[in-house]
């Protein structure tokens, strides 16, 4: 009996109202992509057949799951670190470009150091660059007042020009057709956790990413002070933070985050620096977060979450005439309908209006 | 000499031409904002609008219906952003964002159902009216003879949008709900249907300028084709303090920085890096010419809130 209680207050816990929110609007946008699909003259149930058995079925389709997943949580993450001081970081995509970039310069370069650390240089100098990238929207939001959306996006739309120029330029691979370096080393590549798939040691970092965050968030003090100014911008003020630091530290920090998913990508999945590599990972971000309701936690599920949509789709494409974008679709109606709780509080209520009336007598079970 | 002045009518010329989205759609997020809602939204009703517009001519055949249905596609989205921030409250910021994510995504994947194509439409009919009728008139009818038919409608609706804003009661009226929504409130006006209304008419601009994109500039649909303008046509919006003659002004801006952009293209220089021009320019623009323009006061608030 007593472990049954127990069970019951670890559920009671984990389905608090923003999880319930989150788990609703997936539930939401899900049956309103599988509407689109229905009128553009598909099958909803098969197209969600197809999702479930390109991400699961065999060994390389879960492995190409999680490589897919990789990017999404640390996206997802990066939009969540910033978040937490209510700032909007769109600019993930772009600090995930750069961040590629320099990893894949420095790890095409012959160091003469060992294999580990150029590895983790390499990496890091992929951080440093998107981490300064997202600090330049820092400073101007504290320094200027100004809006870090519209920033955010003007310098993703330059971080890409710019990228391109000089992957079709300077920095072109030699005897290369498509704008690409050089590929990186054999020594810098991530280690593969399962053979002849793209599955590396990626997503283990991503993962850990997310819980050396929330330890971040939870017993530091940079971590706590983050949190005071996303609440409470002028009661931070009061208590002696300085918040144009915390604001500039913790854009640092969100694209710097970014900058890694990108060095992943090119050290784990194509060991070169591809233009257009990324579909768009930095705006699934903002999905990720969106679901994973501002915890590093629930960044890791929903990351996997939309790792199994994306790859489930690439077996939709193939098999259907449902092109890949569907799940961009349904990343945006997450977004939407996460933030808008009113609307899932109200069909619940509508929802119980419509139960009790088809079921008077079932009333008495409904108390708790 | 004259090489300089060929080379300058060309840049006027695609100076205008590349102002008339930016300015169609700034004039519909001040509507948007002067009722107090932030048009963060815009991308997404620009870049349905330049979808439904080649939708519509591409069934029709006539762009005209097409200039119609991506006027009818912008009020659609942006009926659905009024719903998001009007009746369920949401964040604007949030809203736009996703809906702006939505229509990208969307449009794409429709792009695809309907035309087999994930990147493109094909080739339908466009607006071939054009001012021709003003080359005679001297110095400015160089540059004005090739200009569509648009670029009257435009000024047109400028000049409409600021005599309904500063000069009729019911402009008075958008702005006092955009100003303080609870004192409107208390004046008995119905202030959630003035909301509702200002974005709609942003959403019918903002369509236009995407349809100008896609069936006037050029004949078709690509994947992304606003890129960004619609972020853009908000920072013209506040550069433009919320006014439509000013904001003429601040578009006039970006539509020169990029017809140098396309210019400097047959230049020889990268043209990667000529492309980020616009975006660098809005980015000085945002950190430097703003900071100073106060918004609507009561943007982002609620006529019964506490």
């Amino acid at each position: 009996m007593e472990s049954r209680a127990r069970i019951k207050a670890l559920l009671k816990k984990l389905m608090n109202r923003k999880v319930m929110i989150s788990v609703l609007a997936l539930v939401m946008a899900m049956v309103t992509s599988g509407i689109i699909i229905k009128l553009s003259g598909y099958s909803p149930v098969e197209a969600i057949m197809a999702i479930f058995e390109g991400a699961f079925n065999g060994k390389s389709a879960i492995a190409r799951t999680l490589v897919q997943a990789t990017p999404l949580i640390l996206s997802g993450l990066a939009f969540t670190v910033a978040q937490k001081a209510q700032l909007i970081n769109l600019g993930v995509e772009g600090q995930l470009y750069l961040g590629a970039l320099a990893t894949a310069m420095v790890g095409s370069m012959d160091l003469g150091v060992p294999g580990g650390l150029h590895l983790i240089f390499a990496i890091l100098v992929g951080m440093l660059v998107g981490g300064l990238y997202a600090g330049i929207v820092g400073v101007m939001k504290v320094r200027f007042g100004s809006n870090e959306v519209i920033a955010t996006i003007m310098l993703n739309s330059i971080a890409i020009l710019v990228a391109n120029y000089f992957v079709s330029g300077p920095w072109k691979a030699v005897g290369s057709v498509t704008g690409q370096t050089e590929k990186v080393l054999d020594q810098v590549r991530l280690a593969r956790l399962i053979p002849h798939t793209q599955l590396t040691l990626a997503i283990a970092v991503a993962i850990i990413s997310c819980l050396i965050m929330k330890w971040f968030f939870d017993h530091t003090v940079p971590g706590y002070e983050i949190k005071v100014v996303g609440q409470n911008k002028t009661a931070a003020k009061v208590a002696g933070i300085q918040t144009g630091k915390i604001v500039i530290l913790s854009m640092l920090l969100s694209g710097a985050i970014g900058g890694l998913a990108g060095g992943l990508h090119v050290l784990g999945v194509d060991g070169r620096f591809i233009t257009g590599f990324s579909p768009g990972y930095g705006f699934s971000g903002i999905a990720v977060a969106a679901l994973g309701a501002g915890s590093p936690i629930g960044v890791i599920v929903s990351g996997l979450i939309f790792g199994v949509i994306r790859s489930g789709s690439m077996l939709l494409d193939l098999k259907t005439d449902i092109p890949l974008t569907y799940a961009d679709v349904v990343q945006a109606l997450v977004i939407i309908f996460v933030a808008t709780p009113m609307l899932i509080t109200e069909m619940i209520h509508k929802s119980k209006r419509v139960v009790s009336a088809m079921n008077p007598s079932s009333k008495k079970g409904e108390e708790s | 000499m004259s090489f300089l002045q060929d080379n300058m009518v060309y840049i006027l010329v695609a100076t205008i031409s590349m102002s008339i989205p930016l300015i169609l759609a700034s004039l519909g997020g001040i509507f948007s904002a002067r009722s107090g809602i932030m048009a963060l939204g815009l991308e997404s009703m620009m870049m349905t609008g330049a979808f439904t517009a080649v939708v519509g001519t591409y069934f029709s055949g006539n762009a005209y219906v097409g200039l119609l249905a991506g006027m009818g596609g912008g009020a659609l989205i942006s009926y659905l952003y009024g719903i998001l921030c009007i009746r369920y409250k949401v964040n604007q910021v949030i809203a736009g964002v996703g809906l702006n994510l939505l229509a990208l995504s969307a449009t794409t994947l429709l792009t695809e159902l309907i035309w087999g194509n994930r990147g493109s439409s094909p080739q339908v009919a466009s607006i071939q009216l054009n001012l021709s009728f003003l080359s005679k008139v001297p110095v400015i009818g160089k540059i004005l003879e090739g200009q569509s038919i648009l670029l009257l409608i435009t000024g047109v609706f400028v000049c409409v949008a600021w005599f309904v804003l500063f000069k009729t009661v019911y402009g008075l009226r958008l702005r006092i709900v955009g100003e303080n929504p609870k004192a409107a409130s208390t004046m008995g006006l119905k202030v959630k249907a003035i909301k509702y209304q200002g974005v709609i008419i942003c959403g019918m601009l903002a369509g236009l300028g995407g349809a100008y994109l896609s069936i006037d500039h050029i004949d078709l649909f690509q994947r992304n084709m606003t890129a960004g303008r619609g972020y853009i046509a908000v920072v013209i919006m506040i550069l433009g303090r919320y006014h439509p003659f000013y904001v003429v002004v601040a578009a006039l801006i970006f539509g020169f920085s990029d017809a140098i952009q396309i210019y400097l293209q047959g230049q020889g220089i990268p043209s990667q890096l000529m492309q980020t021009i616009p975006y660098v320019v809005t980015l000085f623009v945002l950190a430097f010419g703003v900071k100073h323009i106060r918004p609507p006061a009561g943007i982002g608030m609620h006529e019964d809130d506490h």
